[in-house]
């Protein structure tokens, strides 16, 4: 779906958090771990979006953009306490190595603590996998609208993507 | 006979709970991460208070011809 500028009348605003508020509010819920934060940030995202409908060129879909100045601000809250939490490319082996198997349903027995569960899981897991998951689980999203959001091929994201749920299997286990 | 029926009520009810054990946990099922937080965020609900906020952060603005909240509640204001 592409969205010429003259279409994005300011009127049109309505639509566009009706649509999208969700989407960004659960990445900023998920990525910033804190529902006040993602509150704020969900705030700040739609209006800046407000603020600079008329520089939509329409080259990428309403959903992509919103989710690339979500990612910016959120990684921009996150900088602060990032650089203790940085993961380099040698911990990629600590997940290739993880216990758990990609093709193995996720079982769980209790729903109302879900989001507790997921959320310790995704705290565990480095920025880029919490990230990647994040964006992929939006079936909005096409591999390359993910790919191109967090800078990386459509292959490259297939590759990051299975050690991501790997990662993520291993953690939710723990967190049971 | 009082015995009985309280028996068979004690069987049903466990009957019931097991079968109902049984839905949930195969309803308690994802298929990897993606499907689980797919779950996740449809049963997220976003805080009210941010449309509110934002028609108060919008509310300068130049921009929009018609009230985009006014839109999105039905022409009432939070």
């Amino acid at each position: 779906m592409e969205e010429s500028p003259a279409d994005l009348a300011s009127s049109e605003f309505s639509s566009l958090y009706a649509e999208n508020s969700r989407a960004i509010y659960y990445l900023a819920l998920r990525f910033l771990s804190d529902p006040q934060k993602a509150e704020d940030a969900t705030h700040d995202v739609f209006l800046k979006a407000f603020r600079k409908l008329d520089q939509f060129r329409g080259e990428a879909s309403l959903r992509t953009w919103l989710y690339r100045i979500a990612i910016n601000h959120c990684q921009n809250l996150r900088q602060g306490w990032h650089d203790r939490h940085v993961f380099s490319n040698a911990d990629d082996a600590v997940w290739e190595n993880a216990a758990a198997r990609t093709d193995s349903p996720l079982r769980v027995l209790e729903i109302k603590e879900l989001g507790q569960r997921i959320q310790k899981t995704l705290d565990g897991l480095p920025d880029e996998y919490r990230l990647l998951l994040l964006l992929v689980a939006d079936e909005e999203l096409s591999y390359e609208q993910v790919g191109a959001l967090v800078g990386q091929s459509p292959d490259a994201v297939r590759g990051k993507l299975h050690r991501a749920r790997k990662a993520f299997a291993a953690l939710f286990e723990k967190t049971a | 006979m009082k015995q009985q029926t309280k028996l068979s009520e004690e069987q049903q009810q466990q009957q019931h709970a097991a079968e109902q054990q049984t839905q949930q946990q195969a309803a308690r099922e994802f298929a990897n991460a993606e499907e689980l937080l797919r779950y996740d965020a449809a049963h997220t609900t976003v805080p009210p208070g941010i449309a509110q906020r934002l028609q108060k952060s919008t509310g300068g603005a130049t921009a929009p011809k018609t009230s985009w909240w006014k839109r999105l509640f039905g022409g009432t204001n939070p």
